[in-house]
């Protein structure tokens, strides 16, 4: 989980972990299912650690659950300086593509078959995507993400059906 | 000069991809021009001829006959040789009224006793072989031609015991015929002074020698009457002196009378060609509407394309004109080509004048109005779409279809409830009302020409049946004026029919071509061909049957209009053919088309209007 | 599976076009099977064949060749007729052009079929007023074509094809023409169809509306040349579709 998610999402006010966690469920909806409890502790941990985040505790010793987490000034700083970044999550379509040619050269697998399969497994993710959004209600958070998801599998499906020509055809040529 | 070469070039391209429309345009143009141009040709055209053959026998200015035997009438007859302001005479000549017998023919003719020299006024001009001599007649020409008789047959000239009943044995001199030849003071037998004591009207004459005629007069019991020519010191004054010397035994007529009575034959026909171009033109009109109404969407939307394509209005419509010009020209040309050929044929000015119609069709003033009025269709033919088009939004014109029909609540809601055939085939109708309109209109106005026709037709059967035996009627069959009217009669019926069903043809062509998409839905919606079909026919027909049934009472009124005979009694039986035989046409050229498409798989159909 | 569960059984279906040079084999030698309820989604690049393919389907063609059995009748020789009567009875059609008659309202639209088929003009009315609740137009039944959005026309061309209650629903780029909103609304009603159990075989380049499909196949050139189970795999967590797990 980045860090920095969970350090805005303290930006509202000091909370307890299990209150950030209902927060992110709420924003994911039905995405937020895979989320693991434990990590979001973790990372703030490390947040901690950093100086991004500080502790409070009701007084005593208790179950960790029961600390209350806050942004310091620092926190603030970075999370004001995340907002402003333009970074995009990269496509990372460099690894896949670079399976197709290493198979290829070194004779391991059908480039083909490769790239059907993958198509074969987006589609089902597509088809799930897809399902969950129509699920939700309209225009809540968790459909407008459903949206973007289904709309990256189909650029990337697109992609698929393009390289599945080109090797196809390489193929014949050779 | 580019421009005008690209405007020429897309115009002659758009023809040439749809010669079938091209070609339907061209005819329904054409038949029109070239009605217009027999019947201007048709303008005074026996002037001439008559005005030839007066100035080839010395046509006499009035001719003046007695019809009694009394020798006091002869010499009043006489007395006119010197009355004041004549200037030359012949005759006066016996008349008398045989009955001719040749090749099993019966009939009364009339006989003149001539010199065998030639006479100052009005000395016949012989056409073939020679002038009378003894035991020699010549034969005037129009009679020769009704009875086929050439020179050197040979005829009989007698009377029998029952007087003129047909059937009775004749006996009497025979001739041979030594000559045939026109005169200008041969009364053509609608107007003819003489009347013949059976009841017949004077039907041609023949021309014998004094003696021959004395001694047929002789054996008649005294000569029928006797006829004079005279010239006058002033032509004009012709009519002044028939009504000066007009008398109860003596009858006189004019030159001019004869010109206008000789003219009249052509006239009559002129009156009933003129009609018959009138009846023409209207169709042609619709013709002309509407094709321009099936291109109208083609039109649209080509000229959306090239208002995309980012030509200016002027192109757009100079292409649109260049086609149509083009088009009208060569129609209004083939036209008058036409009718330059067809116009002898109908006015051969009874063969009892000389010459042929002086050329009349290349009259100038003739060929300018067919022209002009055919470039006025090019001009409203493409000024209608060019408007609409350059109103229309571009965007709008380019799409599936530009026209969109009109909601018809009413049938749409009526014909849900009528089985399949006829609910495809009312709304089908009902889309395009404009052009069941003009198809109502179409029929109507064939119906009501073929009513009259009928009617005429009737009329002369009628008088067939009237008059029994014998050749020569009383403007009926047998008269050359009835003749000429039927023939005239049957060449405009021709055109009229023809261009009823050019009519026709258009009207389903247009409304194939603006029901593909609809008909391609249809069939993709699960109606089966022949349902498709069905509702082509319906449609065509219910625009169809009120025509037929207005045309009715049209056509009796056209009759009464134009034929001057109040009208006979109608046959109910041939007024329910033509209107039936009428729908049953419409049917038929429906179907045509209408099944063709229909067996196209619909694919297809659906295909070609996507792209 | 024996024939008669099956929709729809091609084999070795051909059309050609034009003729010696010319030749273009727009279906080459395809077999199918459709069963009850299946949605089964076509897709390939532009000129492959497969709006080709479902107008054979649908008997708006011909084939030149193979045999194709709708419901167990064998229909590739049957005659226009024949042909017109399956799509009045057993075959709905959804045009990517929508193919609306534009003089018609919506409800008048709907309701052609079914007078087509001989209904009584207050059964089809009644049909088409639940088709148009079907499809979430009961507002617009009175509005004509032009007065209505591209998803709207095409959703009254959805319902027209379910007149008459089709065995089989064929729809030839039924998004084609539609922008994404359309698209989603489109996307939602054939959800919806296939859940109610209809038989449907879509021509597509959407992958989202491939996505609804029990089975996805790939033509090119004519031929197919590979086929996808969506369905019957083992449902995945959607969670792993976001990478928030570092």
């Amino acid at each position: 989980m980045q860090q920095e998610v969970v350090l805005a999402m303290l930006a509202k006010e000091p909370s307890q972990g299990f209150q950030l966690r209902a927060r992110l469920d709420e924003a994911l909806g039905p995405l937020g299912e895979g989320l693991n409890a434990g990590h979001i502790y973790v990372t703030l941990g490390r947040l901690e650690k950093s100086g991004l985040v500080g502790l409070e505790s009701p007084g005593g010793v208790g179950p960790t659950d029961r600390k209350i987490y806050y942004l310091t000034p620092v926190g603030q700083e970075r999370v004001a300086e995340w907002l402003a970044e333009v970074s995009w999550p990269k496509p990372d379509l460099a690894e896949f593509h670079l399976k197709l040619v290493a198979a290829t050269q070194g004779g391991l697998a059908d480039p083909v078959a490769i790239i059907d399969s993958q198509r074969r497994e987006l589609l089902r993710r597509l088809r799930e995507a897809q399902r969950a959004a129509m699920e939700e209600p309209d225009r809540s958070d968790a459909a407008l993400l459903l949206e973007g998801i289904v709309l990256r599998l189909q650029a990337d499906l697109r992609w698929l059906e393009t390289c599945e020509r080109n090797w196809t055809d390489r193929r014949r040529n050779q | 000069m580019g421009k005008l070469l690209l405007v020429l070039r897309l115009a002659m391209k758009d023809l040439r991809r749809n010669p079938a429309e091209a070609a339907l345009l061209l005819m329904a143009i054409a038949s029109a021009a070239a009605t217009l141009s027999i019947a201007l040709a048709l303008r005074g055209v026996t002037d001439h001829p008559y005005a030839t053959t007066r100035a080839a026998t010395e046509g006499p200015d009035v001719i003046a006959a007695v019809q009694t035997n009394s020798s006091a009438a002869l010499a009043g007859l006489t007395a006119l040789k010197h009355a004041p302001g004549v200037t030359r005479s012949s005759g006066p000549y016996v008349l008398d009224f045989p009955t001719l017998v040749v090749n099993g023919h019966q009939d009364p003719v009339l006989v003149e006793g001539r010199d065998t020299t030639p006479a100052t006024v009005d000395q016949p001009k012989v056409t073939a072989g020679t002038w009378v001599r003894n035991g020699g007649v010549v034969v005037e020409r129009s009679l020769a031609d009704l009875l086929d008789l050439k020179v050197g047959e040979r005829i009989t000239l007698g009377t029998s015991q029952g007087g003129y009943a047909p059937g009775q044995k004749v006996v009497g001199p025979t001739f041979e015929i030594v000559g045939i030849a026109v005169s200008a003071a041969v009364q053509p037998p609608a107007i003819s002074t003489y009347a013949h004591p059976s009841g017949f009207p004077q039907p041609g004459l023949i021309w014998a020698t004094r003696a021959a005629s004395e001694r047929l007069a002789l054996a008649m019991g005294g000569p029928f009457g006797y006829t004079l020519n005279l010239d006058l010191a002033s032509a004009p004054s012709a009519p002044s002196f028939v009504a000066a010397h007009q008398s109860g035994e003596l009858s006189l007529i004019s030159w001019q009378t004869m010109a206008t009575k000789n003219g009249d034959i052509i006239s009559i026909e002129q009156t009933i060609l003129l009609t018959g171009s009138s009846l023409l033109a209207l169709l042609a009109l619709a013709s002309v509407a509407l094709l321009v109404g099936g291109r109208m969407e083609q039109q649209t939307r080509r000229v959306g394309l090239l208002k995309a394509v980012g030509a200016s209005p002027g192109i757009v419509t100079g292409i649109l004109l260049t086609e149509q010009l083009l088009l009208s020209v060569v129609a209004a040309t083939l036209g008058l080509v036409i009718g330059r050929f067809a116009a002898p044929f109908l006015t051969n000015p009874g063969a009892s004048l000389l010459g042929t119609p002086g050329a009349p069709s290349l009259d100038l003033s003739a060929i300018f109005l067919v022209f002009a009025a055919a470039i006025a269709v090019a001009v409203i033919a493409t000024f209608v779409p060019a408007v609409r088009a350059a109103r229309t939004s571009t965007v709008v014109a380019l799409a599936d279809s530009p026209r969109p029909p009109r909601r018809a609540r009413l049938s749409i809601t009526i014909s849900s409830r009528l089985p399949v055939p006829l609910l495809l085939g009312v709304r089908l109708a009902s889309r395009r009302r404009r052009r069941a309109a003009l198809s109502a209109a179409s029929v109507a106005v064939t119906v009501g020409a073929l009513v009259a026709v009928l009617l005429f037709r009737e009329h002369a059967n009628a008088l067939e049946s009237e008059s029994a035996g014998g050749l020569y009627r009383f403007s009926g069959p047998g008269d050359p004026l009835w003749e000429r009217g039927m023939d005239v009669m049957l060449v405009f019926t021709i055109a009229l029919v023809t261009l009823a069903l050019v009519n026709a043809i258009l009207a389903t062509w247009a409304t194939v071509q603006d029901t593909r998409r609809s008909a391609a839905i249809e069939r993709a919606l699960g109606a089966s061909p022949e349902q498709s079909g069905s509702a082509m026919i319906v449609a065509q027909l219910i625009s169809s049957i009120p025509g037929a049934v207005v045309g009715v009472p049209l056509g009796v009124a056209l009759y009464s209009a134009v034929g001057r005979h109040s009208s006979t009694s109608l046959s109910v039986v041939g007024l329910v053919g033509v209107v039936v035989a009428a729908l049953f046409t419409v049917a038929l050229l429906a179907a045509i088309p209408a099944s063709a498409s229909a067996r196209r798989p619909v694919a297809e159909a659906l295909q070609s209007e996507t792209i | 599976m024996t024939t008669d569960d099956l929709i729809v059984r091609a084999r070795g279906l051909r059309r050609d076009y034009g003729r010696d040079e010319s030749l273009v084999r727009a279906v080459d030698g395809v077999d199918l099977d459709v069963a009850s309820g299946e949605t089964v989604a076509v897709m390939g690049p532009s000129g492959c064949g497969k709006s080709t393919l479902l107008h054979l389907l649908g008997g708006l063609d011909r084939p030149s060749d193979g045999e194709l059995w709708l419901y167990g009748h064998r229909i590739e020789r049957s005659s226009e007729r024949a042909l017109a009567r399956m799509r009045r009875k057993e075959v709905g059609f959804v045009f990517q052009a929508f193919h609306l008659m534009d003089e018609l309202t919506a409800r008048e639209n709907i309701e052609l079929p079914a007078l087509l088929a001989g209904r009584s003009p207050r059964a089809a009315r009644r049909r088409a007023f639940e088709l148009l609740e079907q499809v979430g137009l009961q507002d617009r039944a009175g509005h004509l074509p032009s007065a209505l959005s591209g998803g709207q026309r095409q959703r009254v061309a959805i319902a027209r094809a379910l007149a008459n209650e089709p065995l089989l629903v064929l729809a030839d780029e039924p998004t084609g023409n539609l922008d994404s909103v359309a698209t989603l609304e489109v996307l939602r009603l054939l959800e919806r169809l296939h859940d109610g159990g209809q038989t449907l075989v879509i021509v597509t380049h959407d992958e989202r509306i491939a996505a609804t499909a029990d089975r996805l196949i790939s033509m090119r050139d004519g031929c197919f040349i590979d086929e996808t189970r969506l369905t019957g795999g083992s449902r995945g967590h959607l969670g792993e579709l976001i990478g928030l797990d570092a």
